[in-house]
């Protein structure tokens, strides 16, 4: 039975990602064809809709507590999931903050950034997004090996995506920081998100790092869940991210 | 000697200079390898000063726990501290209580401190031209005393909340121990951040920051933006852990609408400071970015647009005034039926009016931006809806006067402020529509009649609130109670005197004295009206100097209070004071509502094995 559960659920975490791979594909395809931003808000909403239920589990937050001893695992784990999604709210904020700043300075124009670049830096997110989720439904199945596998790939893809923005992104940009609004809107919300996935790479080489001296099992992995629900997390906002820089609008 | 260094605080102290140096340090060497001139005041400060905050939390020992949970070793879950005695109180704790009482010294100490800075200024308004100070003083005292005050209000809501959320809602603590110490630890260094721009040139945008005049400033508001986004980190985190708590925690039996009304105020407060506090930090992260890196969101030549400072900066700004105020009207929500003796009126109602403030507080920030240059079309919306917010406050109102009517009234110092504070809210919240509504706040923008208008709400909404909590529970921290004598003076010195300067305030912004200025025409004949409000300053700072006296003797020598001394029903008093260690001993369950002072046979609080 357990051994099917997880052959599911890595199955299902395989079909979400086909399909968030396919819905950025018809983002970008898009984004040639019209400038329309209604759609392309839409079709944001709709991945990170498909992230935030079946690689964040949200509904996690509203199931019953089935021990309600106040000192158990069992409960503690509820609070703990609380006390993360309320925190990840509160960080949503700034990144909306950032967005509205981005649409009240430029409208709908974009920075001008290279397409190409942008599509591949996503797509090593989505695919660490993957990697995040496999690594956590191994680690609910007791499959260890897996998980180390899949925690190491979410972290060599983690600097991947920090190494093309900082190192070819920032490079290869026209423009300067202090170059007009386009700077400071393109440099602000890359930065800040670069920040957060560095946050989310220590955090998981933590994780990592403890798993390979023995710490968590199958029943107990609370910081595993959490750093991989943080991940996600992290790409949801560049989910959001992706096409107000480089999609929405006509350069600058 | 070597107990001194051991104390939390001093080596989180001297591990601030240590990473401010080392952040000035590294700074330099980067400018050196980089091929620039290596000494450049602006980003060696500012990087100097965040690495400095984080050497103090990890002086401090904020960090510790967290360093073994990452290292995967084994931390102890409810450590029992009470063997270190007072020493507790000036390092990492874990309790909540003393985390509260923390939050508390700290916040009497920046109200000082800010108390201080009003008074030298005002002394400055008494004549006119400038007698003793500069103009670049006066601009940064005046800005201090704004932003000091507030951030010492967030902290006093915290110490409240921190204090009595897990006590009311009978928790052994809070969801998230090390968080809360964290979220208190924070503030310290940045408070420190903020008041170190007095000696870095200061600031003169007052307590605001807007943009062009906050890229111009000295090199002080740099401190003032660093030290404030990093204090909200109190808030953000602070609020989570009353959330979480207060969702998880409570006691058996206690439904949405057994809990006590000050649980729903703290509720609402914690959503607004949750999420809208980053939108603060984030404007002011803009401006510094744009002072650090001459990026171009304020600055109309790159295509910048002063006005979304605006906008992000009264997003939170505006809510926070509910933050300030909630959790006062729910202390004096709180604390009435135990002095009336009857059950609080229309329970229901003030605990959804909590939520209705918090929420329409979301949509009113506009209405500070009337003379500002915003879209025409939305003056109106946010006329509206700030007028909208009279509506839950005024059940506020309706259910305290109710409240009161045919009670069997006493009257010690806690309820002499709760009555106070209804009063002078009153009175701030009547003098608030003149500046929602458009055609009134044209002429009202900027003068003396918006600073009387807020320091009544704020005094009759967050001092004197505080005030009564700190009377009311002073007893349950302490095992002692405030002396009532030195508390009547309090009363008597601090009410009169505010309502003089409150007043006077008022009636000089509507005879067109400007706010935020640091002199004033001769020819407009105010000196008088400014004596006696800096005459009423001094008596203020007098009545605040007895309520600290009063502190620091009766912690020590106070009349013995072990008991229920107000004969309230709520679960804290029902066993014996100084709150044990870990809060209940017994586990209670809730069987009844929690104000029904005065119905025979009722109880609200049944514990274990009665």
């Amino acid at each position: 039975m357990a051994e099917s559960n997880y052959k599911s659920n890595k199955l299902i975490g395989l079909v979400i990602f086909g399909l968030l791979a396919f819905l950025t594909l018809v983002e970008f395809g898009l984004a040639i064809y019209s400038t329309s931003w209604i759609l392309l808000t839409l079709l944001a909403i709709i991945k990170a809709g498909l992230v935030m239920y079946y690689y964040m589990h949200i509904y996690r937050l509203f199931t019953p507590d089935n021990d309600t001893n106040r000192h158990s695992y069992a409960y503690k784990l509820v609070t703990n999931r609380l006390g993360l999604w309320l925190f990840m709210l509160s960080d949503a904020f700034i990144f909306g903050g950032l967005l509205i700043s981005r649409f009240n300075l430029m409208g709908l124009t974009r920075p001008e950034l290279s397409q190409p670049l942008g599509l591949a830096v996503t797509s090593i997110l989505l695919v660490s997004s993957f990697f995040a989720n496999r690594a956590e439904t191994s680690m609910g199945n007791g499959d260890r090996r897996q998980f180390i596998i899949s925690t190491i790939i979410t972290i060599v893809l983690g600097s991947l995506f920090i190494l093309g923005v900082l190192g070819v992104e920032w490079q290869l940009a026209p423009f300067k920081a202090s170059d007009g609004v386009q700077g400071a809107v393109s440099y602000t919300m890359t930065g800040f998100h670069v920040f957060h996935v560095f946050t989310g790479v220590v955090f998981l080489g933590i994780v990592l790092r403890n798993t390979m001296h023995g710490h968590y099992s199958q029943e107990k992995h609370w910081a595993v869940e959490a750093s991989v629900v943080y991940w996600h997390f992290v790409d949801v906002v560049w989910i959001f991210f992706y096409p107000a820089l480089y999609l929405i609008g006509t350069i600058h | 000697m070597k107990k001194f260094f051991s104390l939390g605080l001093v080596r989180g102290l001297i591990w601030q200079i240590i990473g401010t140096g080392i952040g000035v340090g590294i700074v330099i060497l980067i400018r050196i390898l980089m091929g620039l001139p290596p000494w450049k005041a602006e980003p060696a400060t500012v990087f100097g000063a965040l690495l400095g905050v984080f050497f103090f939390l990890a002086g401090v020992g904020a960090f510790t726990d967290w360093f073994k949970m990452a290292k995967g070793e084994e931390v102890e879950e409810m450590p029992d501290e009470s063997h270190l005695g007072a020493m507790r109180y000036f390092g990492v704790s874990l309790d909540h209580k003393v985390i509260g009482i923390q939050y508390m010294v700290f916040s009497i100490i920046l109200m000082s401190v800010g108390g201080v800075f009003a008074l030298i200024f005002r002394t400055e308004l008494a004549e006119t031209g400038m007698q003793f100070l500069s103009l670049i003083e006066y601009n940064t005292l005046m800005s201090l005393h704004g932003i000091v005050m507030i951030v010492s209000i967030l902290v006093g809501i915290a110490a409240i909340m921190n204090y009595t959320v897990p006590l009311l809602i009978g928790a052994s603590d809070m969801a998230f121990p090390r968080l809360n110490a964290f979220s208190f630890w924070v503030g310290v260094p940045s408070g420190l951040v903020i008041l170190s721009s007095l000696f870095l040139g200061g600031f003169d945008t007052g307590w605001t920051g807007y943009p062009p005049l906050s890229v111009r400033a000295p090199l002080g508001m740099q401190m003032f933006f660093l030290g404030v986004a990093m204090v909200g980190f109190t808030s953000i985190l602070g609020s989570i852990n009353i959330i979480a708590s207060i969702i998880r925690l409570r006691a058996k039996g206690m439904n949405p609408f057994r809990m006590p009304i000050f649980i729903w105020a703290a509720i609402a407060t914690s959503i607004i400071s949750l999420t809208a506090t980053q939108l603060i930090g984030l404007s002011f992260e803009m401006v510094m970015f744009q002072r650090l890196f001459g990026m171009g969101f304020f600055d109309p030549v790159k295509g910048g647009n002063p006005i979304l400072f605006q906008h992000l900066f009264w997003f939170y700004s505006h809510p926070a005034v509910y933050v300030f105020v909630l959790p006062g009207l729910g202390i004096i929500s709180e604390l009435l039926p135990v002095f009336v003796r009857k059950p609080l009126f229309g329970y229901k109602w003030v605990a959804m009016s909590s939520l209705g403030i918090a929420m329409v507080g979301f949509l009113v920030w506009g209405h500070h931006m009337f003379t500002s240059g915003m879209a025409e079309y939305l003056r109106v919306p946010f006329m509206y809806s700030t007028l909208l917010v009279a509506i839950p406050t005024g059940v506020k109102f309706f259910s305290w006067v109710a409240t009161l009517w045919k009670g069997k009234i006493t009257f010690p110092v806690p309820m002499l402020f709760v009555l106070a504070s209804i009063v002078v809210f009153l009175l701030g919240g009547l003098t608030g529509p003149p500046n929602a509504t458009i055609s009134t706040d044209l002429h009202l923008q900027d003068t003396y009649y918006i600073v009387g208008h807020f320091h009544d709400t704020l005094f009759g909404g967050f001092m004197f609130p505080f005030f009564a909590a700190v009377y009311f529970w002073f007893p349950k921290m302490t095992g002692r109670r405030l002396n009532e004598k030195l508390g009547k003076l309090h009363f008597w010195l601090v009410t009169p005197a505010f309502f003089m300067l409150s007043l006077w305030m008022m009636r000089i912004g509507l005879l067109g004295m400007r706010r935020r200025i640091a002199d004033y025409d001769p020819a407009l004949q105010f000196q008088s009206f400014h004596q006696v409000m800096t005459i009423a300053g001094f008596i203020i700072a007098l009545g605040v100097l007895v309520f600290i006296i009063n502190l620091i003797w009766s912690a020590k020598k106070g009349e013995p209070a072990p008991g229920n001394i107000w004969n309230s029903r709520s679960p804290e008093w029902q066993v014996p004071s100084p709150m044990p260690v870990h809060n209940y001993g017994r586990q209670f369950e809730v069987v009844g509502e929690p104000y029904d002072y005065g119905l025979p046979g009722s109880t609200y609080v049944k514990f274990e094995g009665e």
